[in-house]
């Protein structure tokens, strides 16, 4: 469903990056990458008026093969999720729902006490769960 | 944003698309007039620099026209276009060409035809929208020609000649006068008959002042056929226009109804735009809105989606044109970047600024806008007053209109819609027109315009042009979400275009991205742009542009190309800036620069060392290593063609330093203070209390302040600790220490590292001047890079930035050998790392011999001029002078040596020994006298006899001291004859020992070994004069054997009263025959482990000594008493060491080995006298004067009396010391002696005595006599002996000291060796504590004989 989650962290480090294709892996990591200036642009744009801060930032942009979604939590920990353009029967809601799960993920993993923020994530648990939500059968 | 529906397709088999995308393009190029400005000839491209941006400059003119209203004009200089463009002139007409300027240089009449056919050729190729062409030729120098003074041509005001139709300009006659001095050009040089344009000839050096006039003039006829162009177009009737078409549309229409209403109305909308995009560039920028609105409108109701569009993209433009002025400023920049193209840099266009923020942007942009058009316009005003002023009768429109300038005036144009209201430029913010659009409507018009647009496929150029425009316009209004959008759609127009030009229209992304200040994008961008470059099928990689790209790109992922930045900031995405470099590298290998190449690959093994996985790193180290094999890289800063600087990369971590010990010299090279200052420690070495933070602090801070001094000229060292990183081995060669302040010669090293393996190096070098040294770190040269390895670049491993070592003069060495052998074993003495060499010597106790020391000065320059010598070892301080010595004095004067000589001197040794049994003086005392009399008896005996009696020592010894009984009692399990001598309590030799005799007794007669340094400060030369020397040392190993010793000892007196005998066992403890020479005449032979029995004649010591010794004691004990109030020594203590150094200084035995010539003396030093030995070795302080019926008695001498007889007795008794004795007690006993050891003391039958037996005398005062007169009655007869003893009785004296001679037979023997006629007075007390009991005997008894009458 999902080519391409990744975290990043509060100083637009990757934080944690799965793909469903290996071999495209960097690729989509470059389009990550590039998806982090809109995605500060639009946290710039929220900053007015945090009480309606839309935590979901909607698609960043788009390319020939693929969509970029994206979502900031409050603590400025950012999720992308590229997805297939082709296919178009996935709506925006389903993204939404895939970022909730993702930041519930995220939220658990973090709870971690072993975990210091800032670190890269790679718990397994989290990962399995990650790659399930990214295969779309949660 | 795109249009939902498919595209319209028109007609795809005509394809009048345009060719090329203009890229630069912005909004308001929509108000601009198109003219082409084209170099032709050869290219010198260079000399004719300044006319291109002279004739940029004007870019604008203020034109009055007929209603009085001054309207800006403003021109778009191209290079280049394409033809096909202006078959768009009719959709948008600013897309049509509509003049050309050509400047060429020439050298003769065959170049300037050339020039002139180029011109008409251009001329020709846009004839259909050319409306006027002009040609600028540079001829050659004057001085080429005609003139011979270059210098006068410098000075020359450019001959300006018009040929041509209209402007024989007469008004500048000065200036002819001067052209004509020189000649003119067009003169010289004519142009082909078939050249119409009108050209201008200039000298090559001189760019007249009055180009931009001509060319302003030029840019004026432009305008005024465009007007009359906009004018008849605004005066076509509505019903007879015709279709204007796109160029795709040309087939559409075909055979359609054109007079449908429908169509009607189309080609009224469509006019209608054409006007208003003609009124936009004529500058009437309210009758353009208008018409835009009106056309919009039209065309929207028939659907017109291509024409809406355009339309829509009209209103943008012409709202951009009044609410952004200053992007024409920004436009003009750009064009001149464009035209340097001809550059070869392959890195010109780098980010050049980044959107720092919104306020900056929104404050420069205009700043810089106002600063350049001000300059230009002025420039420009002048020329074209001056101009204007001139020609003022060419054009008769322009006359009437030199008033109205600032006002704004409403006229009807002859336009019938709209009136105009001009604006001027320093007005608009003050009143706009009504229906402008709102910059925050701009976007969605545009937007609207794209979508229109891409509805047809055929106008993909259109829209991508559009969609740039847009994002333009949006960078104006700082809103970089819509930039966004509007770029990434971009990326969706589906245009067929060269591979070129899509890297083109990704760098046009890049640029735009990065003006946003969206780096990541923009890096994106650039990356993909690179990749393109050198995509596979692509006939021409080009490397040195995707070269250009990527590290363009470096910005955009947090990259910098100081590798010591990158770490500095630790950010990014590893991954990307991985992948990255490593494309970079592949690009420079392509290009093959291996330098470049090779540097990348270090910069991304020591950025992203920690960001690779094991094996990549090793992989990656590989790959360097080959490609270091084709260029080695080394720290110095490359430099790229464009004057980019890569700054030097280098391998810090590979090998991993984990440890930096900065070294001392060795210790005997290690400078010393020659004087020590005095540490004023205080009475306290240690305190955990610090006082004042600051002082702990200080010490933190200065971490990298070695404490110690390195030498001048001395190599010194530093010690790694490296580890390799790598699965492999590792060559590391070329290791040297980077240094700062003073020169510093550093010594290469080379070293293979195990993988993961901790291997120390150690760098060596040699400070060459005095003063602070600073070691920075190392350089290394490693997989063919060199690297220079400073400690401040080294992470995580808390170094100090350097460590800074002092460096001193250089001081001289030395060597040193002596004539002995050297020692196996090492010396575990203090400072054990001082010594340079060691000497091993065997002795006898006693025994001398001397060592030869030579000293060699090692330095070739330097002289040892200062020497000091001294000695250390394990022996107490006094052993050591005596075992020690060197005539300093002789070595002193045999200074300086010279460099590379010697000097010798000898070093005396004596085997200073013990000699004699301790007495623990403890047990004596302990004992009492008879405890003492029975130990000397028994020592004696005992040792006559030694075979049978060592069982009863033990029981002796051990039973007052438990501390002792342990020693003792091993040595009694050790039963045999041959250990008796080591069972005795003797006094052990060990010299340290002598002093606690107590827990040394066990110490057998081994060999004793005396450890000695002999130490050497030394110096010289300039370190001499700063106070610096050097120490070494000399290390002594000494065995000494035992020789002799003395196992007991007893005082006996001797014949005369001045002397007495020492009697001593002494004992041969060598394995030879030894031969003893106890006095001055008297030898005596002993076997091997035999003993002997001695007696020596010894002078008594004298009462003066005593009284000494006594005064002495008394104040010695008077300030104790007074100080600490503690033990008092006794006064018999220091009377005993008294006759004990007496005898010691008065007793030699030089003993022999026989059969070798080892010999030596021993001394009876630390001979222990009990106290009544001590009696016997004074001079007593009473002498007795007895005479027995009026005879003196002498001692053995016979008196006979008779029975019955009265015999009269005298005593007298003087007081011989210095004091006054008290409470002396005179005894007078009769006894027969059996000689069987039974005294029979109970004689009342057989003497009698008149007169007290006992007397006392309570004092006896110096020098005073005592006599005692009695008579004496023997009843039977008999041989009697008197025993006359005098005792001091203390008042509380408790314990009475006898001391009898002992009557040991063995004893009497030597008693009667000694004729001891004086010792009348065996009993000496001397000194003469009140506390203890003393008693003097008069020795030996008196015996008398009695016979029958």
């Amino acid at each position: 469903m999902a080519f391409c989650i990744a975290v990043i962290g509060k100083d637009n480090a990757p934080l944690y990056l799965a793909t469903s294709d290996v071999e495209r892996e960097l690729d989509l990591q470059y389009h990550v990458h590039a998806a982090l200036d809109v995605v500060e642009e639009k946290c710039l744009i929220g900053k007015g008026a945090p009480e309606s801060k839309e935590l979901y930032l909607g698609q960043l942009f788009s390319t020939e093969n693929h969509k970029i979604y994206g979502f900031v939590t409050n603590s400025k920990i950012k999720f992308i999720v590229v997805i297939d353009s082709s296919n178009i029967a996935l709506r925006e809601n389903e993204v939404r729902a895939i970022f909730r799960n993702l930041h519930m993920l995220y939220t658990d993993a973090v709870c971690n006490p072993f975990y210091i923020p800032g670190e890269q994530l790679t718990f397994k648990k989290f990962d399995r769960a990650v790659q399930k939500l990214m295969s779309g059968n949660v | 944003m795109r249009a939902a529906g498919g595209l319209v397709q028109s007609n795809a088999s005509v394809e009048p698309v345009m060719s090329r995308l203009d890229y630069e393009q912005n909004a308001l190029h929509h108000s601009c007039l198109l003219v082409l400005l084209r170099g032709v000839g050869p290219s010198r491209a260079r000399i004719l620099q300044r006319a291109f941006e002279k004739v940029r400059r004007v870019n604008n003119i203020k034109v009055t026209d007929s209603s009085g209203t001054v309207r800006t004009v403003y021109f778009r200089f191209i290079h280049d276009h394409p033809v096909e463009h202006n078959d768009w002139g009719d959709f948008q007409t600013h897309r049509r060409l509509l003049g050309l300027i050509t400047i060429g240089k020439f050298e003769n009449q065959t170049e300037l035809n050339e020039l002139c056919r180029h011109h008409e050729s251009l001329k020709v190729r846009y004839g259909s929208t050319l409306y006027e062409s002009r040609a600028i030729f540079f001829g050659p120098d004057a001085h080429s020609t005609s003139n011979a003074n270059p210098n006068a041509i410098g000075d020359a005001q450019p001959a300006l000649q018009t040929i041509g139709e209209n402007d024989a300009n007469t008004d500048l006659t000065g200036k002819e006068k001067m052209a004509q001095i020189h000649g003119r050009l067009q003169d010289e040089f004519t142009t082909p008959s078939n050249f119409k344009s009108q050209a201008f000839f200039y000298r090559e050096q001189d760019i007249g002042m009055d180009l931009e006039a001509r060319v302003a003039d030029f840019l004026n006829a432009l305008f005024w056929v465009l007007e009359s162009r906009r004018l008849e177009r605004s005066r076509e009737k509505a019903d007879k226009v015709s279709l204007l078409l796109a160029p795709f549309e040309k087939r559409d229409f075909v055979g359609l109804d054109m007079e449908s209403r429908n169509n009607r109305k189309r080609c009224v909308g469509r006019v209608m735009k054409n006007l208003a995009d003609l009124s936009l560039q004529a500058g009437l920028l309210d009758d353009a809105l208008s018409l835009y609105h009106n056309a919009n409108e039209t065309l929207r109701s028939v659907g017109d989606s291509l024409w809406v569009g355009a339309c829509e993209e009209g209103l943008c433009a012409a709202s951009a044109v009044l609410l952004y002025p200053q992007m024409r400023e920004t436009e003009t920049f750009h064009r001149n970047a464009s035209l340097q193209e001809t550059g070869s840099s392959p890195l010109r266009n780098m980010p050049e600024k980044w959107r720092t923020s919104d306020a900056t942007k929104k404050i420069n942009a205009p700043a810089v806008s106002t600063g350049t058009t001000t300059a230009a316009s002025a420039n420009y005003a002048d020329a074209f007053n001056s101009h204007s002023s001139s020609c003022s009768s060419v054009s008769s429109i322009l006359t009437n209109n030199s008033s109205s300038s600032g006002t704004p005036t409403t006229s009807t144009s002859s336009s019938s819609t709209s009136t105009i209201s001009v604006a001027p430029h320093s007005q608009r913010n003050g009143e706009l027109p009504g229906n402008i659009i709102k910059p925050e409507d701009i976007t969605n018009y545009y937007r609207k315009a794209i979508i229109n647009y891409s509805k047809y496929r055929h106008a993909a150029t259109i829209e991508t042009e559009a969609a740039l425009k847009a994002s333009r316009v949006c960078i104006e209004q700082n809103r970089p979400l819509d930039v966004a959008m509007f770029l990434q759609n971009i990326l969706y127009i589906n245009l067929s275009m060269s591979e070129s030009d899509r890297v083109k229209r990704f760098e046009v992304i890049t640029e735009l991205y990065q003006q946003i200040g969206y780096q990541r994008k923009a890096a994106f961008f650039q990356r993909l742009a690179a990749l393109k470059h050198v995509q596979q099928g692509t006939q021409t990689p080009d490397w040195t542009q995707s070269y250009r790209l990527m590290l363009g790109s470096f910005t955009g992922y947090l990259l910098s190309l100081d590798p010591l930045e990158v770490l500095e900031n630790a950010a990014g995405w590893p991954a990307l800036q991985i992948d990255l470099v490593q494309s970079l590298i592949s690009a420079a290998r392509r290009l093959g620069y291996s330098a470049l190449a090779t540097r990348h690959m270090t910069f991304l093994l020591q950025t992203q060392w920690d960001n690779m996985s094991a094996a990549e790193q090793s992989e990656m180290a590989v790959q360097l290593q080959n490609l270091s094999a084709q260029c080695e890289g080394s720290p110095v800063p490359l430099v790229l063609d464009n004057g980019t600087v890569i700054p030097p990369a280098n391998l810090t971590d590979l090998p991993y330093l984990t440890q930096l010990a900065v070294r001392d010299l060795p210790a005997h090279l290690r400078p010393q203070r020659i004087k020590i200052a005095k540490a004023d420690s205080g009475p306290f070495l240690f305190t955990p209390i610090h006082f004042n933070s600051v002082d702990r602090r200080d010490k933190k801070k200065d971490k990298s302040k070695i404490d110690f001094l390195w030498v001048q000229n001395d190599i010194c060292e530093v010690c790694l600790t490296l580890r390799n990183p790598l699965p492999f081995e590792l060559a590391v060669t070329d290791m040297r220490l980077l240094t700062n302040g003073v020169v510093f010669e550093s010594l290469p090293q080379t070293v293979v590292l195990k993988p993961h393996v901790l291997t120390q190096v150690s760098l060596h070098g040699k400070p060459i001047e005095t003063g602070q040294l600073d070691l920075q770190g190392y350089s290394t040269h490693t997989l063919g890079i060199k690297s220079n390895c400073r400690l401040k670049h080294m992470r995580g491993r808390y170094f100090p930035p350097n460590y800074v070592v002092d460096v001193i003069p250089a001081l001289p060495s030395i060597t040193i050998k002596t004539s002995l052998p050297q020692s196996a074993s090492f010396s575990n003495m203090n400072s054990a790392d001082l010594v340079v060499t060691s000497a091993s010597l065997t002795l006898y106790n006693g025994e001398s011999s001397s060592c030869i020391i030579t000293i060699r000065n090692e330095s070739n320059t330097l002289p040892v001029e200062h020497l000091e010598v001294n000695i250390n070892s394990n022996v107490e301080q006094e052993t050591q002078k005596k075992m020690f010595r060197i005539d300093e004095q002789a070595l002193l004067a045999q200074l300086p040596v010279p460099p590379l000589s010697t000097i010798e001197f000898e070093l005396l040794i004596y085997a200073d020994a013990d000699f004699v049994c301790p007495i623990p003086t403890d047990l004596i005392n302990s004992f009492g006298p008879g405890a003492s009399q029975e130990y000397g008896t028994s020592s004696l005996s005992q040792y006559s006899n030694v075979t049978g009696q060592s069982a009863s020592l033990p029981l002796r010894v051990s039973s007052p001291q438990h501390r002792r009984q342990d020693n003792i009692s091993v040595h009694s399990k050790v039963s045999g004859t041959q250990h008796l001598i080591s069972t005795l309590p003797l006094h052990p030799d060990g010299p340290g020992a002598s002093f606690n005799s107590g827990s040394n007794v066990h110490s057998a007669q081994n060999s004793q070994h005396v450890e000695a340094q002999l130490r050497f400060k030394y110096s010289g030369g300039q370190a001499l004069v700063e106070g610096f020397c050097r120490q070494c040392a000399v290390s002594f190993n000494l065995e000494l054997l035992p020789s002799t010793l003395i196992t007991s000892w007893d005082v006996l007196p001797a014949e005369i009263p001045s002397q007495f005998y020492l009697v001593l066992d002494i004992s041969n403890l060598t394995a030879q025959e030894m031969s003893l020479n106890y006095t001055d005449n008297k030898n005596i032979l002993i076997e091997a482990n035999e003993s002997c029995r001695v007696p020596i004649p010894v002078d008594r010591c004298s009462l003066e000594q005593i009284c000494d010794a006594r005064a002495a004691e008394v104040a010695e004990n008077l300030e104790r008493e007074l100080c600490f109030r503690t033990q008092i020594l006794s006064f018999s203590d220091a009377l005993s060491k008294l006759c004990s150094t007496h005898i010691a200084d008065r007793v030699k035995i030089n003993w022999l080995l026989t059969g070798t010539d080892i010999k030596g003396i021993a001394s009876l030093r630390g001979i222990f006298l009990s106290h009544s030995m001590v009696n016997l070795t004074t001079i007593a302080p009473l002498q007795w004067g007895i005479s027995f019926q009026d005879t003196v008695v002498q001692p053995h001498s016979e008196l006979i009396c008779t029975i019955g007889q009265s015999a009269k007795l005298t005593i007298n008794l003087t007081n011989q010391s210095l004091h006054p004795l008290k409470n002396l007690v005179l005894t007078i006993k009769f006894y027969q002696d059996y000689l069987n050891g039974i005294e029979n003391y109970n004689l009342e039958t057989r003497v009698a005595i008149s007169g007290p037996n006992r007397i006392t005398i309570p004092i006896l005062e110096k020098y005073e006599q005592s006599q005692h007169n009695c008579s004496v009655i023997f009843f039977t007869p008999g041989r009697f002996k008197a025993s006359v003893e005098c005792a001091t009785r203390p008042q509380k004296s408790s314990s009475i000291l006898t001391r009898s001679c002992p009557e040991a037979p063995n004893l009497s023997q030597l008693e009667k060796k000694s004729s001891s006629p004086a010792n009348s007075n065996t009993i000496s007390a001397s000194g003469l504590d009140e506390h203890q009991a003393h008693i003097w005997k008069f020795i030996p008894p008196i015996e008398v004989t009695v016979v029958e009458p």
